[in-house]
């Protein structure tokens, strides 16, 4: 097994998959929390339009990723507000809408071909300093975040109702949390693509919620599951010879099954 | 004379501009004072709340509290599976006077466990929340508010479907609570309950009536406020049939 890691691009692999490990720990407990999981995923799916330009013109993904998950953001904002559709409708409509225009200008304009394939699942073995740079950037803002504004996002999950006779601030910590899910959602493409996100950011906490008592332990076992997750399905990926992101997604839906099984 | 430490005048507002859920609202709760605030569903209890508490959108007329209220929301909206204890609920209540880049002091943990302690939950102080009874995790909700040691308490329907011993407890806590010289404004349907207290506001989207319970609990009052949800029983008393509260 130390044979698989000791090529450079599998210890690049492992250091992201310890640092995305952080983030789902970290955050991922506060996307269940919050019921955010379908904000978070189409956060990932929404940057896939960005990612194909970024692809073709040859700018970093993650500035693509987030300009284009701004104008997702602000679009389903002026939706709901307009009232021309509920939230969940918004960003049902966006989210296809997102997807098709990926699929239009990676096939009819710039003809991105396989390239496709890892804008949507990502590569965990094909990543640059660059990517891990990021990813450690945002390890460090969301640790200072969870630091900070903890007890708010606590308050805020428990009792939405009740938060702001407590005194506690709603407002931009609800904001800071958004946009650590998006920035979280971001670094994360690199390694997972546009349409997995959820399988780091998501599935782990979702699983350990199933059994975690209090927050804590949520947020440790999340990180730990996560990171035991990443590293067997780079083994399997290694192993069987299929892409890492789809064998982490498979691993990650099987092993929430069978909690929810034994939870039971 | 004492100061009230809640003074309402001419209070009218809703969710949204131009339609107001709430209006011609006016009253006042003295230290020691229990109110009483009767009212169908859709009445104007939880909008009057959220107005006393600054969260209404829209809002006209004068509010005035000693201090910022302490809220104590229904139980039956809480989340069940929720990952936190009893402990970790009641000591919410000291986020508000702690700064972000601080921890909780020693002293609101202490404030916490003799919250819960008050209301006979200090054995169950590390039970996960969700796993309490209904009128557990009521008691659990006030323990926070205690912790907020706020000088007016705003309960929503907080004796609503709890069992019998928390609900004694509860009621007792009130009279500790009075005697502590705070003001408690208590969401209630039951017009039974309402004429132990020392006040009643009866709210039909509009004030219907406040004063004293001999004064406002009147089949007259009751009838304008409840309407057809009004059962007159066969002594000649008055129940309220409630429907399902609806969120």
């Amino acid at each position: 097994m130390l044979d698989t890691f000791s090529a450079s691009y599998m210890q690049r692999a492992l250091l992201e998959i310890g640092l995305l490990a952080v983030l789902a720990g970290v955050l991922g407990a506060w996307i269940v929390l919050r019921r955010l999981a379908f904000f978070t995923h189409s956060v990932g799916t929404a940057a896939f339009p960005g990612l194909v330009v970024a692809a073709a013109w040859g700018i970093a993904p993650q500035l693509a990723a987030l300009g284009a998950a701004l104008g997702f953001a602000g679009l389903r904002e002026r939706l709901a507000r307009g009232r021309e559709a509920e939230e969940d409708a918004a960003t049902g409509i966006l989210l296809v809408a997102a997807l098709a225009l990926g699929a239009l200008l990676a096939s009819d304009v710039y003809r991105s071909g396989a390239g496709v394939d890892r804008l949507l699942f990502g590569t965990l073995i094909g990543l640059s300093d660059r990517d891990i740079a990021l990813t450690a950037a945002a390890v460090a803002l969301v640790g200072l975040a969870q630091a900070a504004l903890r007890r708010a996002w606590l308050a805020r999950a428990f009792d939405p109702e009740g938060v702001g006779a407590l005194g506690v601030a709603v407002a931009w910590p609800e904001r800071a949390l958004l946009a650590a899910v998006a920035a979280a959602v971001i670094v994360a493409l690199a390694a997972v693509g546009a349409l997995l996100v959820s399988v780091v950011l998501v599935v782990p906490a979702a699983t350990v919620r199933l059994l975690a008592r209090d927050v804590r332990t949520l947020q440790l076992g999340t990180g730990a599951l996560a990171a035991v997750e990443g590293i067997v399905a780079l083994l399997l990926a290694d192993g069987l010879n299929v892409a890492p992101g789809p064998a982490m997604a498979v691993l990650g839906g099987a092993v929430f099954g069978l909690v929810a099984v034994a939870a039971r | 004379m004492t100061a009230p430490l809640v003074r309402v005048r001419d209070l009218s507002g809703g969710y949204r501009a131009g339609a107001d859920a709430l209006t011609g609202v006016g009253f006042e709760a003295g230290p020691g004072e229990v109110v009483a605030v009767l009212g169908p569903n859709g009445g104007g209890k939880s909008t009057l709340f959220r107005a006393l508490l600054g969260e209404l959108p829209h809002r006209r007329g004068a509010v005035e509290l000693a201090g910022r209220p302490a809220y104590v929301p229904q139980t039956e909206r809480a989340r069940l599976d929720f990952p936190v204890s009893a402990l970790d609920v009641a000591l919410m209540g000291a986020y508000g006077r702690t700064p972000w880049f601080r921890r909780l002091a020693r002293d609101d943990r202490a404030a916490a466990r003799a919250a819960l302690a008050r209301v006979g939950l200090e054995a169950q102080s590390g039970e996960r929340f969700g796993e309490l009874s209904g009128g557990q995790r009521q008691r659990v909700l006030i323990a926070r508010a205690l912790v907020q040691d706020a000088p007016v308490l705003l309960l929503d329907e907080p004796l609503s479907g709890v069992d019998a011993p928390s609900a004694a407890r509860i009621e007792a806590l009130f009279e500790e609570l009075r005697g502590e010289g705070r003001a408690l404004l208590v969401a209630t349907h039951d017009a039974r309950q309402a004429r132990a207290w020392q006040r009643v506001l009866c709210l039909n989207r509009a004030q219907v009536a406040f004063g004293a319970p001999a004064e406002v609990l009147t089949g007259k009052v009751l009838q304008a406020t409840y309407g057809g949800e009004l059962v007159v029983l066969a002594d000649g008393s008055t129940a309220v049939a409630v429907e399902h509260h609806e969120h």
